[in-house]
């Protein structure tokens, strides 16, 4: 039914009053979504994308309230409804499906009551064997086999619990339903997955989808239309087509242009004065000595064994899906979790077996930064504290005007301006400069060694590019080696000396990574670099043509390849 | 429904002996650690009745011996040891020769009764009213009332005890002044005896509730606000679901799982904490019987009194260690 607009939104405005003054979330926004249509909102954090989903739902957060304009569900205004009228609105003519699938479901209950209770709000009291089988079918719909319901949220890997979600949203057949960046915490493997099946249900009950994101290439692979959203106004509205081969709107460009692509132009700007070596020690800055981790009877890593000598600064990345064993590792090497065999070494020490003034030198030249830029931050203290505090733990301050002149020196660094952010909280930041800082915080120590685990996943697209250009002037300009994990082959692709494929904690493909990924053997290397969602309609997605078994028993087969080691370190092969 | 594995069982039974032990122990030692020799001081009683005492040197022995204050310490210790474990914690020094024993099996149902009950009513009300402050659909009343009643919450229990003895039982005489039990009843199943100690508890039991409420409400309202930011709250809304039913399946169910905890430590504390309250109200459970050791310097009675109060606490603190995994599904018996 071609046509037939489920969704009209006409002059949408959206006020947040604060005591500084109404801040205008949405201005003025109007669009139309035909049945049957796929439509993404595409923008920054901030852009109002979750804000408008929020408003069709009329769930918006206080104080927030559509301040203009008229939102129509196939025929009926939402703005009119009273309470209890919404409330038999939401799900049965559209479904919300919200940010963050690990959090959504309610920890204390099974999955099946958590999908009988949305039908029973509805329908009303229904026998069990009925609710059971609405259940059933709904989990068998996305995947899922009927014994997941039986399940709690807490036994469901990521990739299950976001098609728990979307299997809840299909329940009563919606004419809408809005998908809220269903796969922002999953790695691109499960992402493609998730989408494909979000893709067919929709398409099978023929409703109308918006898709909210930030990822151009996820965009360009899944949605029909796309309306682009900066500071809360529509800047383009448009076919994928049109947008992507077409882009009007220099904002648009902007953020086609930020995709980093395997074998795309560069983000970096490599500094060729090649810094001084931080190196102290004769032996190599950081040793796998055959090292494995086993938590149970389950392997997160099998003995591995390499050096990174840290002789001229280095870019080594781990990449690998969720459960690949990747974080593991870098738990390992930062001395959180001890290895079940084997040793790590750091400058010829043994990380678990260091006297006090050994471990502060390794503290101070070790660092880290994390995927969660929300969670590094203690709260109740400001960023110059955050960021002075370890400075002088270590011994690192001449004084005051010393600290302050560091901190300043580092902030800029990271391009952020010292005076705007050293004296605020950090809830008062965005994620992507709060991961700046973590950054700036680690440069300040002029570690010899940092750790980065998945430093970019939880931010903004258009800011990824920046913050790892950042990472990557701390190996160029500052002379600092770096261990990069992440589920990211094409950002790995830019920044990396050398990479690792891990698959079930076995590394499967190793070298330099012109090799590795623009020229991939191995059959798991290669699902990895099929997975990426590419800003290019040319270059499809592909089919789901594997299953996780399949795939298993190919990668089991298949030798590991090794396409050699760079100079500097040492991946030792059995 | 999981089934409790024998070994998680075995290991919070043993945690459970250890720290009754240790406790005991302590017991034991502080009041060894003061210079007061409860001999002594039964003696001086008994002179200060008597006018004056023969032989007293051999009366104080005696007087050792059966408070198990004489010979070798680490045999004092044992026996002690050995005494608790069964219940006898000797004869209380204040009406000798009565068993401590039988003055706490005297006072500890009442106790529970009372305390037990009301601090039931106050995590119902406390925990109710702490919810209904963060619900975005409480009306308005209740959202100005209940930081108003919050007041209470500072007044010392026994101000309040003598507030509503003063208004409920002086002036308007809807309930009695003090005592467990009417004069005319007899103890006993029978239902006038029943509703006479329901009669005389209630006074007690309210003033009780009133001032305790607000510390459950107030740990309450800080779980709710984080409850209800959390997504599955979200998303229970976007479902259609009464906000009724999002209110205690998903925002109270998962709020109050610490609470529970904080229950079975409160359990303890109850009887230390309302010494007061059965004070005024002439209440003969654990905390006057308590009040009035302490101040009779009745060491058996302390100790026996310490004792019980340390394992109820234990007690209820493994009960909750049992039950937890079966309200809280993430948490399983084989993890702690």
């Amino acid at each position: 039914m071609p046509d037939t607009p489920v969704l009209t939104l006409r002059d949408l405005s959206i006020d947040f009053p604060t005591p500084q003054g109404v801040v205008q979330a949405v201005k003025a926004l109007s669009l139309t979504i035909q049945a049957g249509r796929r439509v993404g909102f595409i923008g920054e954090s901030g852009s109002g994308k979750t804000t408008t989903a929020l408003a069709i739902m009329r769930m918006l957060a206080e104080p927030g309230r559509v301040s203009n304009g008229t939102i129509d569900l196939a025929g009926t205004d939402v703005l009119a409804l009273s309470e209890e009228e919404m409330r038999r609105t939401r799900l049965s003519r559209v479904a919300y499906i919200p940010q963050g699938a690990m959090n959504s479901l309610n920890p204390v209950m099974r999955v099946e009551p958590q999908m009988w209770d949305a039908v029973i709000a509805h329908e009303g009291a229904l026998p069990r064997g009925t609710l059971k089988a609405r259940s059933a079918a709904a989990l068998a719909s996305v995947g899922l086999p009927a014994h997941t319901g039986n399940l709690y949220p807490h036994e469901l890997s990521g990739g299950m619990k976001q098609r728990v979600c979307i299997a809840l949203g299909i329940l009563l057949d919606p004419d809408l339903i809005i998908a809220d960046e269903p796969t922002s915490a999953l790695d691109v493997v499960t992402q493609r997955q998730v989408m494909q099946t979000l893709n067919d249900i929709q398409r099978k009950i023929g409703s109308g989808l918006i898709l909210i994101g930030h990822d151009m290439g996820l965009m360009a692979q899944s949605v029909d239309e796309l309306a682009v959203l900066k500071d809360g106004e529509l800047v383009e509205h448009g076919t994928v087509a049109q947008i992507i081969d077409a882009p009007k709107h220099p904002y648009t460009q902007d953020l086609i242009r930020s995709v980093p692509l395997v074998g795309g132009e560069s983000f970096l700007n490599p500094d060729r004065s090649a810094p001084a070596p931080r190196r102290s020690s004769r032996e190599p800055l950081l040793r796998f000595d055959g090292v494995s981790k086993t938590y149970g009877t389950v392997t997160a890593l099998h003995p591995m064994s390499f050096a990174l000598q840290g002789d001229t600064p280095q870019i080594i990345s781990i990449v690998g899906q969720s459960g690949s064993g990747k974080s593991t590792m870098g738990g390992v090497m930062l001395g959180f979790n001890p290895p079940t065999t084997g040793r790590v070494l750091y400058e010829g020490r043994d990380v678990y077996g260091m006297g006090a003034a050994d471990s502060l030198d390794f503290r101070k030249n070790v660092q880290a930064v994390f995927q969660d830029p929300y969670g590094c931050f203690n709260p109740f203290y400001r960023v110059s504290h955050a960021l002075s505090f370890p400075f002088r733990r270590f011994g690192l301050s001449e004084g005051k005007a010393h600290t302050q002149r560091a901190m300043e020196d580092a902030c800029a660094a990271v391009g952020l301006d010292p005076d705007l952010v050293l004296p605020r909280y950090p809830h008062q930041l965005s994620g992507g400069q709060r991961q700046r800082l973590i950054v700036a915080r680690a440069l300040m120590l002029s570690p010899k060694l940092l750790i980065a685990d998945e430093p970019v996943s939880m931010v903004d697209a258009s800011l990824r590019a920046t913050i790892l250009s950042n990472i990557y002037d701390l190996k160029d300009k500052h002379g600092i080696s770096i261990l990069y994990i992440t589920h990211d082959l094409a950002t790995a692709y830019h920044v990396s000396d050398f990479v690792m494929v891990l698959y079930k904690g076995r590394v499967v493909e190793a070298g330099p990574p012109g090799q590795v990924i623009g020229d991939p053997r191995h059959p798991y290397t290669r699902l990895l670099i099929d997975s990426i969602p590419w800003p290019d309609l040319n270059r499809p997605w592909g089919s789901d043509d594997w299953t996780p078994e399949a795939l298993e028993h190919e990668a089991q087969a298949a030798a590991a390849q090794f396409r050699g080691n760079v100079p500097g370190f040492d991946l030792q092969t059995e | 429904m999981p089934v409790i594995p024998a070994a998680y069982l075995k290991n919070r039974l043993i945690t459970l002996v250890l720290t009754v032990l240790i406790a005991a122990t302590l017991i034991w030692i502080i009041p060894r650690l003061s210079p007061v020799d409860p001999a002594e001081i039964a003696l001086g009683r008994m002179a200060s009745g008597a006018g004056t005492v023969a032989n007293s040197d051999e009366i104080l022995a005696q007087l050792r011996a059966s408070m198990g204050i004489d010979g070798p310490l680490i045999w004092q210790y044992l026996s002690y040891i050995g005494n608790v474990l069964r219940f006898d914690f000797g004869l209380s020094t204040a009406s000798f020769p009565t068993p401590v024993s039988s003055l706490i099996a005297a006072a500890l149902p009442w106790t529970l009764g009372l305390m037990i009950l009301s601090l039931v009513i106050t995590f119902l009300i406390g925990n109710l009213l702490g919810a209904l402050m963060v619900w975005d659909r409480s009306p308005k009343l209740v959202r100005v009332a209940i930081p108003a009643a919050m007041v209470f919450t500072s007044i010392p229990p026994i101000l309040s005890g003598l507030l509503l003895m003063w208004v409920f039982a002086a002036k308007l005489r809807w309930f009695p002044l003090t005592g467990a039990y009417g004069l005319t009843v007899e103890p006993g199943w029978s239902l006038d005896f029943i509703l006479s100690v329901l009669h005389h508890g209630f006074l007690p039991a309210l003033s009780i509730v009133i001032v305790t409420f607000g510390f459950w409400a107030l740990g309450m309202r800080g779980l709710m606000i984080t409850v209800q930011g959390e997504d599955y709250v979200k998303l229970a809304e976007a479902k259609g679901l009464r906000p009724r039913y999002v209110l205690y399946r998903y925002m109270i169910r998962n709020a109050i799982l610490p609470q529970i905890t904080a229950f079975a430590l409160k359990i303890g504390l109850l009887v230390a904490g309302q010494v007061l309250v059965e004070r005024i109200f002439a209440y003969n459970g654990m905390g006057k019987l308590l009040y009035d050791a302490i101040l009779n310097q009745d060491f058996p009675v302390i100790q026996g009194v310490s004792f019980v109060i340390i394992l109820m606490t234990a007690i209820s603190v493994f009960l909750v260690d049992l039950l937890y995994p079966f309200i809280d599904p993430r948490i399983r018996h084989d993890s702690a």
